[in-house]
């Protein structure tokens, strides 16, 4: 499919974009790609966006075979265009086509790509998925959708309206460690009894969450540049080429330009909330604040609270992403049951399953014996003289999964995205699906400015 | 005790102390060299429930380290960015900087140990460490820098007890 796309803008793309209808969440996709022409053909790849998130996806999907890399686009064109150039002619030995225009490549490559990955600031996803279902490619959009709601139905609509697959990146959905837990662990031996409560948590360090500063300024795109492609979106007049790049390195610190840290890195784990829930939540509370990065526009540090109906009864989700502090160990997201909990995180060494003292053992040694589960520790009582023993709980024992993954965390979703390009497989994440996940993500941050729950309705959420 | 016994120079003991410090920075130039060559090579086995390989591609890996000339990475990857992204280096010159420096720290390795133009050997060495030490100052690495900064003064002693340098296959230089 051919079309025309170089008169087309972002915010064109929104609003030209119909809005689509939401499917109960958690229900498998039904889309699958069309057979190839021939079975051994290569998927033709081409990426838009070749930052740092691009190297990730690159890393992840350097091993797989049957991948022919065609073209790579990115507004900075020293340091990140020429660094995927020189990457996959030395992983390859081929040439790749480059450019600085998204647009012009589909327009002129789309023809020679089966799939396209895309991996821009938030605000570009939905315009450039779109532009790219369109143009008649299979797409794989990083996570967050879009820094709007509407950005992200539009490319559910686009997804609907070409028939082409969009898989949205929520890596930890293809990964094995988080399906064996839940199909397994959570669906088939209830070992965590009725689940009531959750607990989320991405901190970083002050350390960790500066500003970007780039070495090399030259090199950064200019401001021509970063006007052309709506770097000063919400920008109250003029911006200088310096304020541009900051921008144009910083993104996710603006509200214009992304969903700040509740949807940047909260996305993850919300999405595995009600990924495993199985629904979507019923409402919302939030605080959040700019406690110590006082000028940016977002909040440096959010908590919510989700409540949820589920079919074994209410219960609630608490997350906080905080970037003033790396307390309470990196990130995880633990399932609290009446038998056991699951903490589990994409990090192995983050992940970690107990038993509550009043379980069934003989029910737990079986899983043992059976290889479900691998016993690390029996449960020690802290003792000393500050414990009340008549009010404190029997320590849990602590158990782990029965094993990892031996590959890049990216890569199984990105080996489930050809799979189902190839005909062989669903998509773990399609679009419909994950917007139905992060829907409730987008009311974070209003219902943290209005001090006020938001009690979600079918216009909130759907998809 | 007479003068002469007082003034005397514990050549044997020089002698000694010059070929401890070349077998030193010569094991420490070898072995980094060949370390610039490791990696990992992983076993994985499919991890079995209910006596069947599980569907969801579980696996237990061991990791065993492995040197293949494949492997070889001249300037650490958690190195790499912050040097290129450093004004003062250019990224043709950090690539080259580091296709040499593996090689370099071998055949400067080697021909000390073997004592060939120890002289220049100590001398190229110490230039090796300085330009290594001139990146960490860039990345604000002071601890790599103190520590490069025993090295020289391990070649300087070295230099400066050549006089009494022995066991060597070239002496000259």
């Amino acid at each position: 499919m051919n079309i025309d796309l170089t008169q087309l803008t972002r915010r064109e793309f929104l609003t030209k974009s119909s809005l689509g209808a939401g499917l109960v969440l958690g229900a498998p996709s039904i889309l699958k790609a069309k057979a190839p022409d021939a079975a051994a053909d290569d998927i033709r790849v081409g990426f838009i966006g070749c930052g740092k998130q691009h190297e990730v996806l690159w890393n992840a999907m350097v091993n797989i075979p049957g991948i022919r890399y065609v073209a790579a686009c990115d507004i900075m064109e020293k340091d990140r265009l020429s660094a995927t150039y020189n990457r996959v002619g030395r992983a390859f030995g081929n040439k790749i086509a480059k450019y600085t225009d998204a647009e012009e490549m589909l327009t002129k490559e789309a023809k020679n790509l089966d799939a396209v990955f895309v991996a821009t600031p938030d605000f570009w996803h939905a315009p450039h998925t779109v532009m790219a279902l369109e143009a008649g490619c299979h797409v794989y959009c990083e996570k967050m959708m879009s820094e709007t709601i509407e950005g992200a139905r539009s490319m559910v609509d686009a997804m609907d309206r070409t028939g082409k697959l969009c898989q949205i990146g929520h890596q930890r959905r293809s990964n094995p460690r988080y399906q064996f837990a839940l199909n397994e662990l959570i669906n088939k031996e209830h070992i965590c009894g009725q689940i009531i409560n959750m607990n989320g948590q991405w901190n970083r360090a002050l350390s960790s969450s500066q500003d970007i500063v780039y070495g090399k300024p030259a090199n950064l795109p200019d401001a021509e540049t970063l006007r052309k492609y709506g770097f000063n979106a919400g920008a109250n007049g003029q911006l200088s080429e310096q304020e541009l790049q900051h921008r144009f390195l910083n993104w996710r610190f603006y509200t214009s330009l992304s969903g700040g840290p509740i949807s940047d890195l909260g996305a993850h784990q919300i999405d595995i909330f009600n990924w495993f829930m199985g629904t979507q939540p019923k409402s919302v509370m939030a605080s959040g604040g700019r406690s110590y990065f006082k000028d940016r526009e977002h909040f440096d540090n959010v908590m919510c609270i989700f409540e949820y109906d589920t079919p074994f009864g209410n219960a609630r989700a608490f997350y906080q992403v905080l970037t003033t502090t790396s307390a309470g160990g990196g990130y995880y997201e633990t399932f609290m049951g009446t038998d056991g909990t699951i903490e589990i995180s994409e990090r192995e060494a983050y992940t970690n399953i107990y038993k509550e003292s009043g379980a069934d053992g003989a029910k737990w040694d079986n899983l043992v014996r059976r290889g479900l589960l691998k016993k690390e520790a029996v449960g020690q009582a802290a003792g000393g003289s500050d414990a009340i023993a008549s009010y404190a709980s029997a320590p849990p024992d602590k158990y782990a999964l029965p094993g990892g993954l031996n590959k890049p965390p990216h890569q199984p979703h990105i080996e489930n995205f050809f799979a189902a390009i190839r005909g062989e497989a669903e998509l773990t994440c399609d679009a419909r699906h994950a917007l139905e996940s992060e829907a409730p993500i987008y009311w974070v941050n209003p219902a943290a400015n209005s001090h006020e729950i938001i009690n979600f309705t079918e216009e909130h959420l759907h998809a | 005790m007479s003068t002469n016994e007082n003034n005397s120079i514990d050549t044997l003991g020089l002698s000694l102390s010059m070929l401890l410090l070349r077998l030193w920075l010569a094991a420490r130039a070898i072995q980094t060299g060949i370390e610039k060559f490791a990696g990992t090579s992983s076993e994985s086995k499919i991890v079995e429930i209910d006596g069947a390989a599980n569907p969801y591609g579980l696996t237990e890996v061991t990791v065993t380290k492995a040197y293949a000339l494949s492997n070889y990475h001249g300037v650490p990857e958690s190195l790499y960015k912050p040097f290129a992204s450093e004004p003062f280096i250019p990224v043709w010159g950090l690539n080259l900087y580091d296709k040499i420096l593996g090689p370099a720290l071998l055949i400067l390795g080697i021909t000390l140990l073997l004592g060939i133009a120890t002289r220049y050997t100590l001398f190229a060495m110490g230039l090796l460490y300085t330009s290594l030490t001139y990146g960490l100052i860039l990345i604000n690495q002071s601890s790599g820098v103190a520590w490069l900064g025993i090295h020289i003064i391990m070649v300087v002693l070295a230099l400066a007890l050549a006089k009494y340098n022995k066991f060597t296959i070239l002496k000259k230089w």
